[in-house]
């Protein structure tokens, strides 16, 4: 947020205030739920669990239970995200019901909604790379660097819309911007719902690819697993 | 008395020495972890270098730094960072956890100091290759500089230390919490949020802020005052400052390892 106050305390070189059509308050609304969105739809906890039950072997107990070690995790990480959900709204929504911020209630479950369902794709994000420890034991430093890019690809550092071409169109359609720049700009009134429905087919899309990979990777990956620490 | 002192230092460095040998194989011994590393810290570097790029294309200064002297800037930032990096993370950010376990009880009965051996212990060797990115940009951004005066990278010299002590004394200070509270998950949040605030020039700050961030929470020392002195004409009661508040930070945080220490029930036996 100071960012955004620094950079409109200056004018362009052509004299225009906005940036892209859009005033501070748009900025600042953007950056107040962009970290609140940011929070809920990344997974660093769990993924790191997930990791340690395959290279200490505690993962032996869990595929002898009755379910599976995807539905194990993902409903833990689903419980976890609605609980921090439902507190860490508070502080968007205080301060935009408080500051003339432009911001649209009735907008905020779809939002919601979107990330939710994009936590599923990172939850099957977070299953490959932990199906990875099958084969190299030790996934920690690829959790970190995967989830720094997907922060990247979110759009949490600066609203995708005013990323010059191409790159714009290519961040856009990746189904990435659902866990970041959808949910937010749908909610500050950047985009509408017909943006809203290309966020959930790009998430859609990405569940198909990357659970289809996740299914075959997890079975070559059980096929090598000796078990360790049992 | 000199000569004692001599002595000891070069304990500690042949001890350090051991610390990366086996920090060096520890980390071969998982190669595509050691990869991740390097990939993670570029990304977090290409982030930053990319929100300025397209902040700039709408703005010709922020805070009134231009591009060249935002990269600079973030120069400076990825080099302070690398060190952090390599020397502090592995050891202080699973610190609670050796408390937990009981682990801490295994460094500190060995015979030296236990702030030495709990900060200084595993090193990120994988790093390495970020500092020498980090030190590239810092070379090619100061080289794009309409007049660069290269002798200004002198005050380098004296003010990365600097800020490498900043960072170390106030994380260190937020670990040790561990001591008297066990899970500190949140102090490390706090720590990270604040660490954010280095990350931008301080002019960007309001003055009060500023006032804040050069006094209270010294995190505008850590990479705006070395950009300064690279960028601009120096400023000696700034710098003195840096200094100072830098060797006041690490007295506080041997004074707050030790009141921490009488706080420890070991948790392992």
């Amino acid at each position: 947020m100071f960012l955004w106050f620094a950079i409109f305390s200056t004018r362009s070189a052509g004299g225009d205030q906005n940036i892209n059509g859009m005033g501070m308050n748009s900025y600042l609304a953007y950056a107040l739920w962009a970290a609140f969105f940011a929070r809920i739809s990344a997974n660093w906890a769990y993924e790191f669990r997930m990791s340690d039950e395959i290279e200490s072997g505690s993962i032996n107990s869990l595929l002898t239970k009755p379910m599976s070690f995807f539905e194990y995790y993902l409903f833990q990480l689903l419980g976890h995200k609605a609980v921090t959900t439902f507190f860490s709204l508070m502080i968007p929504l205080a301060l935009s019901m408080a500051l003339p911020w432009p911001m649209n209630l009735s907008r905020i479950p779809l939002a919601i909604i979107l990330v939710f369902y994009y936590l599923v794709l990172v939850h099957l994000i977070a299953m490959c790379v932990t199906t990875t420890g099958f084969f190299i034991n030790r996934t920690g430093s690829i959790t970190v660097a995967k989830n720094l890019i997907l922060w990247l690809l979110t759009g949490e550092l600066v609203p995708l819309d005013i990323v010059p071409s191409p790159w714009k169109e290519y961040l856009l359609v990746l189904p990435f911007s659902s866990g970041v720049y959808y949910p937010v700009a749908y909610i500050t009134g950047r985009i509408g719902h017909r943006e809203m429905l290309t966020g959930f087919l790009s998430v859609t899309a990405g569940i198909i690819v990357v659970g289809s990979f996740m299914v075959f990777y997890w079975r070559q990956g059980l096929r090598k697993y000796v078990g360790t620490g049992a | 008395m000199i000569l004692e002192k001599l002595k000891l230092l070069k304990k500690y460095c042949g001890i350090y020495y051991s610390f990366f040998k086996a920090s060096l194989i520890a980390d071969l011994e998982y190669r595509a972890n050691f990869a991740a590393r390097i990939v993670t810290d570029v990304v977090w570097y290409f982030a930053q270098i990319m929100t300025f790029t397209v902040l700039f294309k709408y703005r010709p200064t922020i805070g009134g730094w231009n591009l060249q002297e935002m990269n600079v800037f973030l120069g400076i930032l990825f080099v302070t960072d690398a060190f952090f990096m390599i020397i502090l993370y592995d050891n202080l950010e699973r610190f609670s956890d050796k408390i937990r376990k009981g682990d801490l009880d295994f460094l500190l009965v060995k015979p030296i100091n236990s702030q030495f051996m709990v900060s200084f212990q595993k090193l990120a060797i994988a790093i390495f290759g970020n500092l020498l990115i980090g030190t590239a940009w810092l070379l090619w951004s100061f080289s794009k500089l309409p007049n660069p005066e290269p002798i200004r990278l002198l005050w380098l010299l004296i003010l990365i230390p600097c800020s490498f002590g900043i960072v170390y004394s106030i994380r260190f200070m937020m670990s040790s919490v561990a001591l008297i509270f066990t899970k500190t998950e949140n102090t490390q949040f706090l720590f990270y949020q604040l660490y954010r605030l280095s990350m931008r020039p301080d002019s960007i700050y309001s003055i009060k802020v500023r006032y804040v961030l050069m006094s209270v929470f010294p995190f505008a020392l850590i990479a705006s005052v070395p950009a300064r002195a690279v960028l601009f004409e120096a400023n000696p009661m700034l710098f003195a400052w840096t200094v100072a508040v830098t060797i006041i930070l690490i007295y506080l945080s041997t004074r707050f390892w030790n009141y921490c220490l009488k706080f420890y029930t070991s948790a392992s036996s």
